[in-house]
């Protein structure tokens, strides 16, 4: 099987995800402004640009982690406006469908790496603890750390708490992945580990969107690069095309800072 | 040679002194505790009144010293028809007084726990109340379980001021003793053994604790 099929237990649809005119600010600082993306089913978006642009606080939009002041966000058959007031039942949902991967993993280091997986899963989807050990078990061999089950987090390299983490998303069979910088807090070596099993789900077909620095993953991996700068996109479209031809002055000037370094 | 003689005459009614220190201190913290974590929490909530009813049962309980707590228990509320036994009295002092200390303690533990926990247990769809009691509430008591052991040996030590309102506790035990045949001198030495004997090991876990933490984190 592959990861997403162990993920998805029976290869369940994919899902797409439709943000249109997202707008943030805290006080008089704007973070987002009228920002709007769409993601097909089984692509894979990467997100780059310079930081401060809004990256993260976009990806955190998508989920709700951070509430946007306007806008609207379609995923599945649900319809939110983060504006307006937000039911326990939607929000649910869409957190349900949206899996997240941490820049600083966030592993619980009270529990072992198999709780960690298995605890989500037993309170979020119901499952008896055996059918949750064992949907964790498949994960967990499947990101190559069958042997760290036992172990908690504090016990693991950086780069195995990030695949425990997303192993740990993956649990819930989400529709979509967001990665916040899942490499910038690890060695680049290390990083490698957690790059391969993102290639894997994304060659399985999860829907993901990655905010990165890693332009090689960018260019090989994704369908769709989108540049923010500014709080807004402000180039989007093949990672190939954008990145041997930008049309924006400042895409081009960020591209020359972290491809010719 | 003549002073351990005497201290094993009167270690019975020292012990059961003790007893009685021991069983108004275990109260105190067997309720103070609980009640210092629903402090802790009020004094964080996002309503206004409730933090500063919170706020000012902690800040009464830690600015006023213990034995006016006491008093004001013992002669002060009968005025108001309210009587206690000296015993209940000397819990409930104590009781407000370990929960005011502990939930000071529990608040900094809670609040010490990474924001990441918080946003990770979001995302993952978990609820409000399965991550604070899952998540946020054994990290946050791990980093608090020096200062909580801490808060239960001075509650124990405080329970001499008990004495203060006739409890017949080890302080009042030995004062008693003394005034007998005014051996204070060796009365109040073997007093002070009792209280190190039971507070000084009490250290020692807590500096375990500390040390075994550290080693974790």
């Amino acid at each position: 099987m592959t990861l997403s099929e162990i993920a998805n237990g029976k290869l369940a649809p994919r899902t797409g995800i439709k943000l249109d005119n997202i707008s943030k600010r805290y006080g008089d600082h704007i973070v987002l402004d009228d920002v709007s993306l769409h993601v097909e089913p089984g692509t894979v978006t990467a997100l780059i640009g310079p930081s401060g642009a809004g990256k993260s606080t976009f990806l955190r939009c998508i989920n709700l982690l951070e509430r946007p002041d306007s806008g609207t966000i379609q995923v599945a058959e649900h319809t939110i406006q983060p504006g307006k007031d937000v039911n326990a039942r939607d929000l649910a949902a869409l957190r349900r469908t949206v899996g997240m991967v941490f820049q600083s993993f966030n592993l619980f280091p009270h529990m072992s790496a198999l709780k960690n997986i298995s605890f989500p899963q037993q309170k979020v989807l119901g499952r008896s603890r055996e059918e949750a050990d064992e949907r964790s078990m498949q994960l967990l061999e499947r990101v190559g750390l069958k042997e760290k089950a036992g172990q908690h987090p504090g016990r693991c390299s950086g780069g195995q708490q990030q695949r425990i983490a997303i192993a740990r998303a993956l649990a819930l069979d989400p529709g979509i992945m967001l990665f916040d910088e899942p490499t910038s807090a690890l060695d680049p070596e290390v990083g490698l580990e957690v790059l391969a099993v993102m290639r894997e789900l994304a060659a399985d077909g999860m829907t993901m969107i990655v905010v990165t620095h890693e332009m090689q993953f960018a260019r090989d991996v994704s369908d769709t690069l989108v540049v923010m700068a500014d709080c807004k996109i402000i180039e989007q479209g093949d990672p190939r095309a954008v990145m041997s031809d930008p049309q924006e002055a400042r895409t081009r000037r960020f591209l020359r800072a972290v491809l010719e370094r | 040679m003549t002073w351990l003689t005497e201290w094993v005459g009167y270690l019975p009614q020292m012990m059961s002194g003790l007893g009685v220190s021991l069983l108004i201190a275990g109260i105190s913290i067997l309720f103070g505790y609980p009640l210092g974590l629903g402090l802790s929490l009020m004094v964080t909530a996002k309503n206004l009144a409730v933090r500063t009813l919170g706020l000012a049962v902690v800040e009464i309980g830690r600015g006023a010293p213990a034995l006016v707590i006491l008093y004001l228990f013992y002669y002060g509320l009968p005025k108001f028809g309210i009587a206690f036994e000296s015993v209940t009295a000397a819990c409930l002092a104590l009781t407000w007084n370990s929960a005011a200390y502990s939930s000071e303690i529990m608040r900094a533990g809670l609040q010490s726990v990474a924001r990441g926990q918080q946003e990770a247990s979001n995302a993952l769809g978990l609820s409000q109340r399965v991550t604070f009691f899952r998540v946020i509430m054994p990290q946050g008591m791990r980093s608090a379980i020096p200062g909580l052991m801490g808060v239960a040996i001075q509650v124990f030590q405080g329970t001499s001021l008990a004495y203060g309102i006739a409890v017949p506790e080890l302080m009042k035990t030995a004062y008693n003793i003394g005034s007998q045949d005014f051996n204070y001198l060796q009365i109040f030495t073997l007093a002070g053994l009792c209280y190190a004997v039971i507070s000084m090991p009490a250290t020692w876990i807590t500096v375990f604790f500390e040390k075994r933490m550290a080693r974790h984190t």
